[in-house]
C-alpha cells in the first residue's frame, strides 16, 4: 500500500486519500516523500509486447492510468441523433439510480504553490479486504486525475453523473470489477 | 454503492493533519446523515417512510421540511419543469438532495483553517473560496457528445450542476406519457448554491433553451445548455473562463 504525503514547497501541505464511507472511524495516515519523484508503484503495468526472455519476471513499469482526453473548446462537430420532447413535457428526475453516498476521495492543497508530484496516503478503514482493493484500484485513477486537473489548471469537473466524466468513468469501471455496483 | 465525492481542501503549510481529519470527518458525517435521512433506497429511512405514508410530514427530521419546501420553491421557479411531486411512488427530491447534502459537506469545511474547499458530488460541485491568491476556480464542463472531453472551462466560486441525458442509468421523463424525454443533452447551472442549482440544471435538460429565460431572470444564477446537435445557448452573465490561458489538449 502507497503511503506518501505530497510536499510541493514552502507553503504546501498535500493528502490524498481514499475513504470508505460506510466503515468508521477513519483515520489519514501520512508518510514522507520527496517532490518530483514519481511514486507510482499502484499503477505498474509491464509494457506490452515481446520483451527479451529473462530468468524472472520483468521489474514493473510506471505508467500512467487511462487518461481523459484534453478539454475542448470547440463545439462537437458529431451529429447526434436528436430526441423530440413533447412541448407540454412536464418531468422531473427519476430515482434511477443510487444516490447513497459511497467512496469520497479527498484531496488537500496547500495555496500558492504548483503540485509536482501527487501520491496518496493510506488509510485505516478498518482494513476490510475489499476496501483495500479499492483503494489500489481507484488512487492510480485519482493521481492521473488530480494531474490532470493540475496540468490544465481545472479544479473540478462538472457533469451529469459521476460517469459522466474519464475520470470517474475509469473509477467506476475499477470498482465494477471489484463487484461494487 | 451509488454517489461518488470528492473533496478538496485549499490550507495553508502547518495545519495540523489531524485537524483536517477531522474537517473532512464532519463533512463525511453530513453526507451520511442526508443519506439515512432522503435516501429512497434505505426502505426505512423517514424519506421512504413519508413516501409510503407510514409518517407524516411532523414525524420526520426537520430538515425534510426544509428541503421540501425548497423543492416547492424550484417547482414554482421552473414552472413545474422541476417536479419531484410528479413521480410516481411519491415525491423524490433527490435531484434536489444531491446538492443539499453537498452544500451541508462543504458547510462542515467553512473553518479558519481552510482557505477554499470543494465538494464534488458525481459532478455537481459546491465551492468556496480559491485554490490561489488571485486565480478563481476553474471547473470543466463536460462535452455531453464525447465525455472523455470538455465542452468549456467556467471560472466560478459556489455551485455548479450539471444535468443530462446522457448519464447512464438516470432518466428525466414525462410523467404523463412515461416516455423519457428532454429537449437538451445537457444543462449546467451555475449559482451560489447547489441544492437549486442541481433542481434548476434538471429542469434546464428537460426543458431545453425555452427556460434560459427563466433563469437569466434569477439573481445570481448563469445556465448553458447544449442541444442533441451540439448547438450550445447560454444566459449574458454564464461564466466562461477568460480564455487564451490554458491549453486544454496538452497532457
Amino acid at each position: 500500500m502507497k503511503r506518501a504525503v505530497l510536499v510541493g514547497g514552502a507553503t504546501v501541505v498535500g493528502l490524498v486519500g481514499v475513504l470508505s464511507f460506510h466503515t468508521s472511524p477513519t483515520k489519514l495516515t501520512l508518510g514522507a516523500s520527496s517532490v518530483g519523484t514519481a511514486s507510482r508503484s499502484a499503477t505498474a503495468v509491464t509494457p506490452a509486447g515481446a520483451s527479451p526472455p529473462t530468468t524472472g519476471p520483468p521489474p514493473p513499469t510506471p505508467t500512467t492510468a487511462p487518461a481523459a482526453q484534453g478539454p475542448t473548446t470547440t463545439p462537437p462537430t458529431t451529429a447526434v441523433p436528436t430526441t423530440t420532447a413533447p412541448a407540454t413535457t412536464r418531468s422531473a428526475t427519476g430515482p434511477a439510480v443510487d444516490y447513497s453516498f459511497g467512496l469520497i476521495s479527498v484531496t488537500v492543497t496547500a495555496t500558492g504553490t504548483k503540485l509536482t508530484n501527487v501520491s496518496i496516503a493510506s488509510l485505516d478503514d478498518g482494513g476490510s479486504p475489499r476496501s483495500q482493493s479499492i483503494d489500489q484500484q481507484s488512487i492510480p485513477i485519482l493521481e492521473q486525475q488530480a494531474l490532470q486537473a493540475q496540468s490544465a489548471n481545472i479544479q473540478g469537473v462538472s457533469g451529469a453523473s459521476y460517469t459522466s466524466s474519464g475520470f470517474q468513468q475509469s473509477l467506476q469501471a475499477a470498482l465494477g470489477k471489484l463487484g461494487f455496483k | 454503492m451509488g454517489t461518488i465525492v470528492t473533496i478538496d481542501l485549499y490550507v495553508d503549510a502547518g495545519v495540523p493533519v489531524d485537524r483536517l481529519t477531522a474537517h473532512v470527518g464532519r463533512a463525511r458525517s453530513a453526507l451520511q446523515r442526508a443519506d439515512e435521512v432522503f435516501s429512497t433506497w434505505k426502505a426505512d429511512s423517514p424519506m421512504s417512510r413519508l413516501r409510503r405514508g407510514e409518517v407524516t410530514s411532523d414525524q420526520v427530521p426537520p430538515e425534510v421540511a426544509g428541503v421540501l419546501d425548497a423543492c416547492r420553491t424550484a417547482r414554482e421557479l421552473t414552472d413545474g419543469w422541476f417536479d419531484p411531486w410528479a413521480l410516481p411512488g411519491g415525491v423524490d427530491p433527490t435531484g434536489y438532495v444531491k446538492g443539499w447534502a453537498a452544500e451541508r459537506a462543504l458547510d462542515a469545511l467553512r473553518m479558519p483553517d481552510v482557505a477554499a474547499a470543494v465538494v464534488n458530488a458525481a459532478g455537481d460541485i459546491a465551492s468556496f473560496g480559491a485554490p490561489a491568491p488571485d486565480a478563481p476556480f476553474r471547473f470543466a464542463v463536460v462535452d455531453p457528445a464525447d465525455t472523455t472531453r470538455y465542452a468549456c472551462v467556467v471560472e466560478h466560486t459556489g455551485a455548479v450542476a450539471t444535468s443530462g441525458t446522457y448519464e447512464r442509468g438516470q432518466h428525466l421523463f414525462d410523467p404523463r406519457s412515461g416516455r423519457a424525454a428532454s429537449a437538451a443533452a445537457s444543462a449546467t447551472v451555475t449559482g451560489p448554491e447547489l441544492g437549486l442549482a442541481d433542481a434548476l440544471a434538471t429542469a434546464v435538460a428537460v426543458a431545453g433553451h425555452d427556460m434560459l429565460a427563466r433563469i437569466d431572470a434569477l439573481d445570481g444564477f448563469e445556465a448553458l445548455v447544449i442541444g442533441h446537435d451540439g448547438a450550445r445557448r447560454w444566459t449574458c452573465g454564464f461564466p466562461f473562463a477568460q480564455e487564451g490561458s490554458v491549453a486544454l489538449t496538452d497532457r
